[in-house]
């Protein structure tokens, strides 16, 4: 009797206690996760401060941003080759267009077309590209030629970015003179800030003028990119920067961050600037990570003049195809907060998103529309930005 | 002569015959499923596959509305207007292809009729892409992926409210109605309330869409703007897909428990249907915080893992993480189990489902990428890990609803005899768990561990997450 009493009496505090827990735990959750309280769990945030040196300053020619000519087709043939996950290898875009159609092309197929005659034959591999690609006329491409000088008046060059269409980025080197300078070997590598189409795969005309270069990719290029590499003949060090910092000289360092990105790419590189007396400038490709993502990263990892987020140069991928969405409005309204004093943008920010830029009073510096840039509301081709001078 | 009943109560009245003992039908029934998911995801979804539907939006949208209509087809319309004679007597490969052929059928109509023909049409633009195009400078391919947005976000209502209607409200007050007068009714109701809360949580979303803001038909800034740190209408996804979990969860492991104990009918769907509410946002909000207190707080403005509208829509899929184990279990493990009182069945199946989520979590992130043509990573703009995972769902809900669980299990429709022994069963549990002062002390006991629970949690999780590498 007294031993069942007790089952019964075990039972029924099981029971209640399993009742008590569910409701214990869920109102806790209700009432603690989203309050103010919660706060205190965060863990501080510990500036690492890294030391990556100052420069004088930076000048930042732009050879091309525009990436590709008329946005519609772009999408259309993104839409035909079943949209935005699709490898950008498959689409049959030039240079790798193979002649079966969009969406249906590879790696393999396209360069077998045109290997033989890379880098130095690009006339010829053009026209058969063009014979077999989707849309070739349609391709454009994004570089920038960054000038760095040092303390000491030491001046260096750099490329960030290498283009897409090979006719288009050729022109646009001989436009800025790129051509020769590569020639002469004044431009000491070339960054490539992320695999994508429209930044890397112009690849063989800065190899046609410099096979030697040395080159900067961020971790996370696909077997078909690193091939791309060899295969277009470049001879010099080939350097895979690792997620995070990397110094390179006095006020430059790059930061590579592992993110996934549209058209199954992976991994992007971003270039700091710490400018002497003004602060830091932060140059992008495309900046898929969030120019507020950068700054932040800069805030914990480094330490810049008067602790002061100076200014922006590139694409901050925000509205790449004139599209939108509510979350590109949090990054407006908050984007002032960051106190940049010179920003720089074009390329995949969207006019779009520069208009709204300068609706909300931002120093957005103004471009002249040349050279197939359609709009004055950003830098466009063939304009140039200083920072520093 | 008997009326015909077509699928009313179809679902309790069958009694699903193990063909093989032990674990067997449920690992046959789990293989099978799998081999569907992975063919049909090639088709349909896969952006390396035939159809490619994964632009995002477009395969998003099908695969959530496809829910909506399973559901709408086994619990609303009660497989009205199949007879009962033909859902009993034919074999479940054919009822599952018929049935499936059906619910494409009302989802094409759904999609193409109603949100594009004439919604789109005649009403709100942006469901239809023609009308988009109309957008200066806007291209074909987001004019059709915006169309998508908005009619998927309106899923995202459908699939917490259509069940909820049966779940918590017990078909009040249509319940006596007979097919397909019930279904209707019920239907038009549920349609009604996710048109409304449609206007309140995501028509200003689609409001700022457009430039400029479209203040004179939305309300834009939206109201949640400070509260949420953004104006993303992804805050709402947040609350209303952990309403859809949390319908799931009382409806399959936790058997309508708590809500189950109070007596009075009227009273009993109304505390459940504000109840499952009150139980999602403890874990929308909960889940928020997670993510904080291991990838850090948000930053608003930012993009990808750090934005808060990122987050809020993580919680979401984090949510429908939970509901892939606790339908397993339910589905294939016959609700194991059930030997204790319920509260303690509840908690034990809740446990479960909690660690088997978590460890799917960290399977999807580590390996999905290696063969359902995405990529690695947490927050890839346009990857949703809500479309395989509601998809796999889709695909059980099928089986379990369309199927009977074939080929692991046999369908032997129970005897009045087994009904009224269920019936009874079910009344008792009831009657051994309502409240009485012995349950005093393990309550209070109870209710101090969770919160201590939740306190150990909150201290072990960045812990956890710091200690396991989930994407290299």
């Amino acid at each position: 009797m007294a031993e069942d009493k007790a089952k019964t009496s075990r039972r029924d505090f099981l029971k209640g206690a399993a009742m008590g827990l569910a409701g214990g735990a869920l109102a806790t959750m209700g009432i603690y996760s989203y309050s103010p309280w919660r706060t205190r769990h965060f863990a501080k945030v510990e500036r690492k401060l890294a030391d990556i040196g100052v420069c004088k300053s930076l000048k930042i020619a732009n050879i091309s941003e525009t990436s590709w000519f008329d946005n519609a087709t772009l999408m259309g043939d993104i839409k035909g080759a079943g949209g935005l996950l699709v490898n950008q290898y498959d689409y049959n875009w030039p240079p790798f267009g193979d002649g079966s159609g969009l969406g249906k092309g590879s790696y393999e197929k396209g360069i077998a077309k045109i290997k033989h005659l890379l880098p130095d034959r690009l006339g010829e591999a053009w026209d058969i590209i063009v014979a077999n690609s989707v849309n070739p006329r349609n391709a454009g491409g994004y570089a920038a030629l960054l000038e760095v000088e040092e303390l000491n008046g030491k001046k260096h060059k750099y490329l960030l970015d290498t283009g897409w269409s090979y006719k288009w980025t050729d022109e646009c080197f001989k436009r800025e003179g790129i051509d020769k300078m590569l020639a002469n070997r004044e431009i000491e590598a070339l960054f490539i800030s992320h695999e994508h189409f429209d930044h890397f795969w112009g690849l063989p005309v800065t190899l046609k003028y410099d096979p030697t270069i040395t080159m900067y990719v961020p971790e996370g290029f696909y077997p078909e990119g690193l091939q791309y590499v060899k295969d277009s003949g470049h001879k010099g060090e080939l350097i895979k920067v690792q997620p995070g910092l990397k110094k390179h000289i006095p006020g430059m360092a790059s930061f590579v961050f592992a993110i996934p990105i549209i058209c199954r790419v992976y991994g992007e590189q971003s270039m700091y600037f710490n400018i002497k007396d003004k602060g830091l400038v932060s140059v992008t490709g495309c900046c898929h990570q969030s120019i507020i993502q950068f700054a932040e990263t800069a805030y914990r990892e480094i330490k810049y003049e008067n602790d002061n987020l100076y200014g922006v140069y590139g694409g901050l991928h925000i509205s790449p195809f004139e599209d939108w969405d509510p979350k590109y409005d949090d990054l407006v309204i908050s984007l002032g907060k960051y106190g940049f004093e010179k920003i720089g943008c074009n390329h995949c920010t969207g006019i779009l998103c520069a208009k709204k830029f300068i609706a909300a009073g931002y120093p957005v510096v103004r471009g002249s529309a040349r050279f197939r840039s359609k709009d004055t509301a950003y830098l466009g081709n063939g304009d140039k930005i200083s920072f520093g001078v | 002569m008997e009326m015909e009943r077509f699928g009313t109560n179809y679902l309790e009245e069958r009694k699903l015959v193990k063909r093989w003992q032990g674990p067997i039908p449920a690992i046959v029934c789990l293989l099978f499923t799998l081999a569907i998911f992975y063919a049909t995801w090639w088709i349909f979804q896969d952006p390396r596959g035939w159809m490619r539907m994964y632009t995002p939006y477009v395969g998003y949208m099908y695969t959530r509305w496809w829910l909506i209509v399973l559901i709408w087809m086994a619990y609303i319309f009660q497989y009205w207007p199949f007879r009962r004679r033909w859902l009993e007597k034919t074999h479940p490969l054919l009822k599952g292809i018929v049935l499936t052929a059906v619910s494409v059928v009302v989802l094409l109509l759904l999609i193409k009729g109603f949100f594009e023909a004439l919604l789109g049409h005649y009403g709100l633009a942006y469901f239809n892409p023609k009308e988009l195009l109309k957008l200066p400078g806007i291209t074909e391919f987001f004019a059709i992926e915006y169309a998508a947005l908005a009619c998927l976000m309106f899923a995202a209502i459908a699939s917490w409210l259509s069940p909820a209607w049966i779940v918590a409200c017990e078909e009040a007050p249509w319940q006596d109605l007979r097919q397909p007068a019930k279904g209707i009714s019920i239907w038009i109701m549920t349609f009604f309330l996710s048109t409304l809360i449609y206007f309140m949580t995501m028509h200003s979303h689609m409001g700022i869409l457009y430039y400029p803001w479209q203040y004179f038909t939305s309300i834009a800034p939206p109201y949640w703007e400070k509260f949420a740190n953004t104006v993303s209408g992804n805050f709402h996804v947040s609350w209303i897909m952990c309403c859809t979990v949390s319908v799931w969860l009382t409806e399959t492991i936790w058997e309508r428990y708590p809500f189950s104990l109070i007596k009075r009918n009227n009273l009993r769907r109304v505390v459940a249907f504000f109840g499952i509410i009150a139980i999602a946002f403890a874990m929308h909000f909960f889940l928020y915080f997670a993510q904080e207190l291991t990838w850090g707080p948000a930053i608003r403005g930012t993009r990808r893992a750090f934005a808060p509208d990122w987050r809020w829509l993580h919680v979401g899929e984090m949510a429908v993480f939970f509901l892939v184990p606790a339908l397993f279990v339910t589905f294939y493990c016959g609700n194991w189990p059930k030997k204790y009182s319920l509260p303690v069945n509840v908690l034990v199946r809740t446990g479960i489902t909690i660690v088997a989520a978590t460890l799917l979590y960290i399977f999807y992130y580590k390996t999905s990428h290696l063969f359902l043509g995405t990529q690695k990573g947490f927050s890839h703009p346009q990857q949703f890990p809500m479309i395989p995972t509601i998809w796999l769902i889709n695909i059980w809900l099928v089986h379990h609803w369309f199927m009977d669980n074939w080929p692991g299990w046999k369908m032997v429709p129970k005897t009045a005899d087994e009904i009224a022994r269920d019936h009874a069963e079910h009344e008792a549990m009831i009657r051994e768990v309502k409240w009485n002062p012995a349950l005093g002390w393990g309550v209070g006991v109870g209710a101090v561990a969770g919160v201590a629970l939740f306190f150990v949690t909150v201290w072990v999780l960045p812990i956890l997450f710091d200690a396991i590498t989930i994407i290299k």
